[in-house]
């Protein structure tokens, strides 16, 4: 039975695929494409605003793409000067408040830009042009096909292809996010006095990837079209360390985080706030294993966050094994 | 009547809150000029607070009237008990013809961001100063705003959901950041929970 369906799902995805996909223009997965390559292939250092509501911050990057190897520094000018060095996509140190207790967490897959993907949750199309931190820019909409996820206007650089500006809206079109370059410089590769991280910065022992969603034991009765698990881990910061699970769900672009912590009071109010780009909500759910509480924060729109919570089950564990 | 008891009665119609009395008050004095003049200032004032667009020239008043006057003959004609009822019926058209005003107005006020949205990025950016997170002149960075319970105007006085709250969302942009991407979004919105901290 299950076989059955899940060779219905398969064929109606290949068909569905390329009718969904005539939507986005050529022009516009070209550029994505462009993107993708842009940032294995391309140095460069610049910086770059940040915007929220409510907060405000500027970074500086440098990223350098050299035999092979792809290693790129984050350091935020403003505040509490939080960084972070990525090497081939892995966070190798990071400041001990931006990534307290993750290096726990730490596995080695690593997200790459699939426009083909993309195509599939969001229509990709050329909008215009643009000027961005002194650049000549091409404006890709990323529009949602559904009302699951934001969309994104994507600015992108018309010589290199890299991000110049991405901005998030609601479906209301109000601004949810900005990341904005304000300078770029392609045409000078950082040096390695540029990619050596200040003292602060505490190297990360990634951790063997051991964590599956079947050994956490939990799985979700519903998910919004397009969005898989790319990540779990049976920890959960907060008051009760180590007693939750959480999981991490991406279609993409956007992503959100399940946590599951086994609570005592069953009386809980369930919670729903909005920050900017990221919703959060908290509900109850009483299981076979007890009352557990589901909190689902991430970039997607509240009401479906909201629906995320109420779909998670305790996994039946003969099942899965 | 006094001045005081018709500003109330405007801002009660304004929230949607007044009773047919006080409806029947705004509407014969909406005549006046200065009442329209409050009118108008008080929809500013509420546009402001719900940060909403204003569409500044929206008369709902001048088709109200005029949907009174239609409405007003034919119940005029009728006699005895049935007379009562038309007038009740025509109250209630009112009613409807008001709610239905401000509803409108207030979805003119989202179409207006969707239509600003549509066009290309430069439209796009006068958004946020409909909605408020641009930066303002007396803005201090100790307001800590992003984490509070009031956080967007959603109110939210859970115990133990304040102290909760940023480690969710800082899980989250880590294991985000973790997971790497095209762009620096990820650390970044982790790098902005951090200072919200």
């Amino acid at each position: 039975m299950r076989a059955i369906s899940l060779l219905s799902l398969f064929i109606g995805s290949c068909l569905a695929v390329p009718a969904l996909a005539a939507n986005s223009s050529p022009q516009a997965n070209e550029w994505l494409h462009r993107l993708a390559q842009a940032e294995r292939q391309q140095s460069y250092q610049g910086s770059f605003i940040y915007e929220r509501n409510g907060s405000f911050s500027s970074h500086e990057i440098w990223h350098r793409v050299a035999d092979g190897h792809v290693s790129e520094r984050l350091s935020q000018l403003d505040g509490d000067g939080q960084e972070i060095l990525r090497v081939n996509g892995k966070v190798t140190c990071a400041t001990s408040d931006l990534l307290d207790g993750a290096g726990a967490r730490a596995d080695t897959a690593h997200r790459t830009l699939d426009p083909l993907k993309l195509m599939s949750w969001y229509d990709l199309k050329v909008a215009g042009k643009s000027r961005v931190a002194g650049r000549e820019a091409v404006i890709i909409s990323v529009i949602p096909r559904d009302q699951h996820r934001y969309g994104f206007d994507l600015d992108l650089d018309t010589r290199t292809a890299l991000p110049l500006r991405s901005l998030m809206v609601n479906e209301k079109g109000q601004l949810l996010e900005r990341y904005q370059m304000i300078a770029l410089d392609t045409d000078r590769p950082p040096g390695d006095s540029d990619l050596r991280p200040r003292p602060g910065c505490k190297p990360l022992t990634p951790a063997v990837a051991k964590n599956t969603a079947a050994r956490i034991g939990w799985r979700s009765d519903w998910l919004p079209p397009g969005f898989e698990l790319i990540g779990s881990s049976a920890q959960v910061q907060g008051d009760d360390k180590g007693a939750g699970s959480s999981l991490l769900y991406d279609d993409g672009l956007s992503r959100f985080s399940v946590f599951l912590e086994p609570i005592k009071d069953a009386n809980e109010s369930d919670i729903r706030t909005q920050l900017g780009p990221t919703a959060a909500v908290s509900r109850h759910l009483v299981t076979a294993k007890g009352a557990i509480r589901v909190t689902v924060v991430g970039e997607i729109p509240l009401g479906t966050a909201e629906r995320v919570a109420l779909s998670m089950r305790a996994q039946d564990i003969q099942a899965s094994q | 009547m006094s001045r005081e008891a018709l500003q109330e009665s405007l801002s009660a119609v304004l929230d949607n809150e007044a009773d047919e009395l006080e409806l029947r008050r705004v509407l014969s004095a909406l005549d006046d000029q200065d009442t329209r003049a409050t009118w108008s200032r008080y929809q500013v004032a509420r546009a402001a607070m719900h940060k909403e667009l204003l569409m500044p020239n929206l008369d709902i008043a001048s088709a109200v009237s005029a949907a009174l006057a239609e409405e007003a003959a034919p119940a005029k004609v009728k006699q005895g008990p049935w007379r009562s009822i038309g007038r009740l019926a025509v109250a209630a058209s009112v009613t409807v013809a008001v709610l239905a005003g401000v509803r409108l107005y207030n979805q003119d006020d989202i179409t207006g961001v969707e239509l600003a949205a549509q066009q290309p990025a430069q439209q796009t950016l006068s958004a946020p100063q409909a909605q408020g997170p641009a930066v303002l002149a007396g803005y201090s960075e100790s307001s800590e705003q992003p984490t509070g319970p009031m956080a967007n105007g959603v109110l939210q006085n859970q115990a133990g959901w304040d102290q909760r709250l940023p480690n969710y969302l800082r899980q989250h942009a880590q294991d985000s950041a973790l997971k790497g991407s095209e762009t620096a979004l990820p650390y970044a919105r982790a790098a902005s929970m951090e200072d919200a901290k």
